[in-house]
């Protein structure tokens, strides 16, 4: 599979702190994918680094293929990027700034009437043409922050929180447009708020004080970082006799509520292993579910863990 | 090869002349144009050359609108659009640095050419006094105008590109063109020769007595600002593509 965005070793100091510290990973081409993070972990140092706003310190990232250091402009031309706070000149007017920003993208004359209105459509922008942008609500400005970024229909989109600072309904919005770019494009967007996340992106990357902690799709990473190895068993309202025989077989167990038990299957223990001699044992089985953890679980978890004195300081930075 | 030039040039001549400030800008700088050309009026006393000399060259007053209007007209240009976010969003487009830079100078030449041109009005009303001022002088003068606000337009762009506050900006523009100006004039005090030719040489004011004030083509004095004017464009890209480093 061809790569959108490749990410190998990022590093980016500002002067002694570690804003990104050894990041890798990469985004395919056409899935959506989320950035993952608390407040200041990174994200947007990381995207600023995409971007070519700021070089990285070392290591390298390439945006199909085109280094983003070496082959600037080549890489900026296949990007769509929203910023994180959509800062818009405030003296021009919708129409006005999406024809100059298709300009400078270089959107080619008789292309750029049709573009624009597509992208006003797009982004429900209709009755807003005329407007000023110093005049326009927040949810509005980020409209046009998404139209900016998609007018010269680049095949990669780098949204910076773009659901920051808006009303719940807003927030839906702009992850229902987002949702209905999927397939079209690729996308790179990055979030504090792991439901959002959760609901659009096919796979995440977990950042926190500029350190990678996962990558993969919602699966793999419950897969890696969930409860393994431990199942939900009810064996009719009273699990005394499932207790007694968990325990004969030697397997570790606790209840875990009325008629639930929790058990942990020994290393390499396959759950359906455990079934079928709990079934051949004669229990009757009327609920055995391997236990996952939410992302949310994993995402908080993740996030809680003690880190380095020397991270900590370069989480307060302006990342 | 595809340039952003034109998109980026438009968008600051929009920024400059969209603005109320642009004609509050424009109605001072007219005001004290008007009060110099009144006092050069008086000192030429119907001499329409020595008239122009003073007004377009010799004038207290011209050289504080020259010194000045550089550093009102660029502190804001890079400056501004760190501080609000927006430079970002135009470095981030698939445009060079130097393009960016070059709208902003051309811009500001613009938009200040635009200030000068009503001074244009003056020589017709000295004609309509019935004295006819040498065109070759008239000439010489605004391309010295043009040449001294070229300089210290690009040393204002390249004060705008270091910080994101830009009235550290102005203060270190104005700085640099009263030194500029100043400078040069005091090195007699010092009473080395080598020194005072040296000072001769690059002294903004030599240049007007010298060859713009007299209807002179001095190709030296134009490659100088030239010269400088492209050294201080390529230092602010420069300065642009440090951001890196900060």
């Amino acid at each position: 599979m061809s790569e959108a965005i490749r990410i190998e070793h990022l590093v980016r100091r500002f002067h002694d702190l570690v804003a990104v510290d050894d990041v890798s990973f990469d985004v395919h081409a056409g899935e959506v994918f989320g950035f993952l993070g608390p407040n200041g972990a990174g994200k947007s140092t990381t995207i600023r680094i995409l971007t070519g706003f700021l070089p990285a310190t070392s290591g390298r990232a390439e945006i199909f293929g085109h280094d983003v250091a070496r082959d600037s402009l080549a890489a900026r031309r296949l990007i769509g990027y929203l910023p994180e706070n959509v800062p818009l000149p405030l003296d021009a007017r919708v129409d006005e700034y999406l024809e100059f920003r298709a300009r400078l993208k270089g959107v080619a004359t008789r292309e750029r009437g049709g573009r624009r209105d597509k992208v006003v459509a797009q982004c429900g922008l209709e009755t807003m043409r005329r407007r000023i942008l110093g005049q326009l609500s927040r949810g509005y400005r980020q409209r046009v922050g998404l139209a900016d970024a998609l007018i010269a229909d680049p095949p990669l989109l780098v949204l910076d929180e773009p659901t920051g600072g808006l009303d719940p309904g807003q927030r839906q919005e702009v992850l229902d447009l987002v949702g209905r770019l999927k397939g079209e494009r690729t996308v790179l967007f990055s979030s504090h708020v792991l439901a959002e996340v959760e609901q659009i992106s096919s796979r995440v990357a977990i950042i926190q004080h500029g350190r990678l902690l996962a990558v993969g799709s919602k699966q793999e990473l419950e897969e890696a970082e969930g409860r393994q190895g431990q199942v939900a068993v009810s064996a009719g309202p009273d699990s005394s006799a499932l207790l007694a025989w968990l325990d004969g077989h030697g397997h570790l167990a606790e209840i875990a509520g009325e008629g639930v038990v929790h058990v942990r299957l020994p290393a390499e223990g396959r759950p359906a292993g455990l079934l079928a001699e709990l079934v051949a044992a004669g229990l009757p089985v009327d609920r055995f579910e391997p236990l996952t953890r939410s992302l949310h679980e994993i995402f908080l978890e993740l996030t809680r863990t003690p880190v380095p004195a020397s991270a900590v300081a370069a989480n307060g930075s302006s990342a | 090869m595809r340039t952003a030039l034109p998109p980026l040039l438009w968008r600051e001549l929009e920024s400059l002349f969209f603005s109320p400030l642009a004609y509050i800008v424009l109605t001072i700088f007219l005001l004290l144009n008007g009060v110099s050309f009144g006092v050069a009026l008086q000192v030429g006393n119907g001499a329409v050359t020595d008239t122009l000399a003073y007004f377009l060259g010799s004038g207290h007053l011209f050289w504080v609108v020259l010194l000045i209007w550089p550093t009102l007209v660029t502190m804001r240009l890079v400056a501004e659009e760190r501080r609000s976010g927006t430079l970002e969003m135009v470095l981030t487009a698939p445009v060079r640095d130097g393009e960016v830079v070059l709208a902003k100078y051309l811009g500001a030449m613009v938009f200040q050419a635009f200030l000068w041109a009503p001074t244009l009005t003056y020589i017709v009303i000295i004609r309509r006094y019935g004295a006819l001022p040498d065109p070759g002088q008239l000439f010489t003068a605004y391309l010295g105008i043009a040449s001294v606000t070229s300089l210290l337009t690009a040393a204002g762009l390249l004060f705008s590109t270091l910080t994101d506050n830009q009235i550290v900006a102005a203060v270190l523009s104005l700085v640099f063109n009263v030194l500029a100006f100043a400078l040069p004039a005091s090195a007699p005090l010092l009473g080395l020769p080598w020194l005072e030719q040296v000072a001769a040489a690059i002294s903004m004011q030599e240049h007007f007595v010298g060859s713009f004030s007299r209807g002179i083509l001095d190709t030296g004095v134009l490659t100088f600002y030239a010269a400088g004017t492209a050294v201080l464009l390529i230092v602010s890209t420069r300065s642009l593509e440090a951001r890196r480093w900060r």
